[in-house]
């Protein structure tokens, strides 16, 4: 799929043909409405740790930029999240249109992927900052 | 001893077991709805435990942010409305699209009060 096409189609109607597909079961409909929303309950308490961890925890020793450098990319993750769920969200619901599988879930390695990669710059900071 | 066509769904009535079938179904859309509802509930509640963290370092944007609040909430009680064919649900479609467009603002908001904000350092320990 072309970039273009790519993005057309996360934005609703945008790649679908409107004779196309039909009202899939409101359960459907509702349970990918829920998920979405604990997709974004989960940004926002990225957003909150981020900014917590910037306004309230005390310096670190030695590195001053710590605090920036673990709560920083926590909002900006909080943010990403946010619009890649809506992304999904809206491929979840033209597949239940179509009657396709639903497509892969990427919000998952993001996730974990960030989470992991904050573990590692954690342990870093740490050290740094108990050996200096 | 319980009746084996008591408890077999094959063995009953078919007619009985499609209405059966279909309130079932009715009261799971219903459940459904109520727990997307509540959802939607939950989120309102998020933002405002943000608004709260963010009011604690700057009052204005800690107001933006609460501001949105009843937004969010108001958000989760429109009727839905069916969707046209082919495309997605009109009203959900929007609603989902000012969430996202609220919580990419307020991560936007908390970043500039993260880094250019006054921070209180050991605020925890007080």
């Amino acid at each position: 799929m072309s970039r273009s096409g790519r993005f057309a189609a996360w934005w609703p109607g945008g790649a679908t043909d409107p004779e196309e597909g039909h009202e899939p079961d409101p359960r459907f409909t509702f349970a990918n409405e829920r998920t979405f929303l604990a997709w974004s309950r989960t940004a926002l308490a990225l957003v909150v740790a981020g900014l917590g961890i910037v306004q309230l925890l005390p310096p670190f020793p030695g590195v001053p930029i710590g605090r920036h450098l673990l709560g920083v990319p926590l909002i900006v993750l909080g943010a990403v999240l946010a619009i890649v769920a809506y992304g999904e969200w809206v491929r979840n619901q033209r597949a239940l249109r179509r009657g396709d599988p639903l497509p892969r879930s990427v919000m998952p390695w993001i996730l974990g992927a960030t989470i992991a990669g904050m573990a590692i710059i954690s342990a870093i900071v740490l050290l740094v900052s108990a050996l200096r | 001893m319980t009746d084996p066509e008591a408890t077999d769904p094959d063995a009953s009535d078919p007619e009985q077991s499609e209405t059966a079938a279909s309130q079932t179904a009715e009261g799971d859309a219903g459940l459904a709805l109520e727990r997307t509802s509540l959802s939607w509930t939950r989120t309102a509640i998020s933002f405002a435990a943000l608004g709260g963290v963010v009011l604690k370092e700057n009052v204005i944007t800690g107001l933006i942010v609460l501001a949105v609040v009843p937004l969010v909430w108001r958000l989760g009680r429109p009727p839905r409305s069916g969707s046209p064919p082919g495309g997605l649900p009109t009203v959900g479609g929007r609603r989902i699209r000012l969430i996202t467009v609220s919580i990419v603002g307020v991560s936007l908001l908390s970043l500039l009060v993260a880094v250019l904000g006054p921070s209180v350092p050991g605020a925890l320990h007080r």
